[in-house]
């Protein structure tokens, strides 16, 4: 009875040798873990390199919309404030020669 | 459709400015000495207005006036020479003003200075919603159209106020060849 159970023993504990490419297997998906983890850091740098062009050119755009409206804004109001002169000025010189007259 | 959509497109500016500036004087821009040319529609007009500030009393004024505009044309052309123009020019203009909605309220004619100027306003349903002047001069010819609502005492009263020059001409006295017409 002994003896059976010291030779089980002895067979759990008995030198194995490993399988053929278990040091590569191992090896390998050391590997695959470094690569896949940089993967990952290369993906987050990415994410937050196009988020901040995608901020960058947002904020740009909007800047560039509001200085094209402004030039225009005030385009319009020296055109307006030119045909009101214009405008007021022939309005009063008639109003005066009708008055005038 | 397509079509359709093209002659929207088309006529829209046209129902906008309501009367059309006879293509003829823009001709006279060769042989003017000075042109000015503004053409401010209704989106331009509002762009305008959103530059004029509440704080300045003038603006805020000018604001409230362009508040109720759809549109305002002038066209202004100063010649060298006299008779650089011919009365068939803004014959067209006046041709359109004849309308039942339109009413000549001022013609000023001087033979003496060669002066002609007509003030006529457009009302729809008893509000004013255009205003035309017409000012001809033997080396000048003014032509401003605007569209919306508009009394020509508040663009008048403008003088004086946001670089408007008040003008003050010596009243004029009245001579045999002078004639005045005041509709209303």
């Amino acid at each position: 009875m002994m003896d059976d159970f010291e030779q089980q023993i002895k067979a759990a504990l008995a030198k194995k040798e490993p399988s053929p490419f278990f040091e590569a297997r191992v090896l390998g998906a050391a590997k695959r873990q470094a690569r896949d983890r940089r993967a990952s850091a290369r993906m987050w740098w990415a994410s937050a390199i196009a988020a901040a062009l995608l901020v960058t050119t947002g904020s740009a755009w909007q800047y560039e919309r509001e200085a094209h409206e402004q030039a225009a804004g005030r385009e319009a109001k020296a055109r307006l404030e030119l045909a009101l002169k214009i405008t007021s000025v022939k309005l009063q010189k008639i109003s005066q020669k009708v008055e005038g007259i | 459709m397509k079509f359709a959509l093209s002659v929207l497109c088309a006529v829209l500016p046209l129902a906008a400015q309501d009367v059309k500036m006879p293509v003829g004087l823009d001709k006279l821009g060769a042989k003017a000495s000075e042109v000015v040319d503004v053409s401010l529609d209704g989106a331009l007009l509002q762009l305008a207005g959103r530059f004029l500030s509440e704080k300045d009393p003038d603006e805020a004024n000018v604001k409230r006036l362009v508040g109720g505009l759809k549109g305002v044309y002038v066209k202004s052309f100063e010649f060298e020479d006299r008779d650089q123009y011919k009365e068939s020019d803004v014959e067209e203009l006046r041709a359109q003003l004849r309308g039942p909605a339109w009413a000549r309220i001022v013609s000023a004619r001087s033979k003496k200075d060669g002066e002609n100027s007509e003030i006529y306003l457009k009302t729809d349903a008893g509000q004013i919603s255009g205003l035309v002047i017409i000012v001809a001069e033997p080396k000048e010819l003014t032509v401003v159209n605007i569209v919306g609502f508009i009394r020509p005492e508040d663009i008048r009263d403008l003088g004086g106020h946001w670089g408007i020059p008040k003008v003050d001409i010596a009243p004029v006295k009245p001579g045999k060849n002078d004639k005045k017409e005041d509709e209303k």
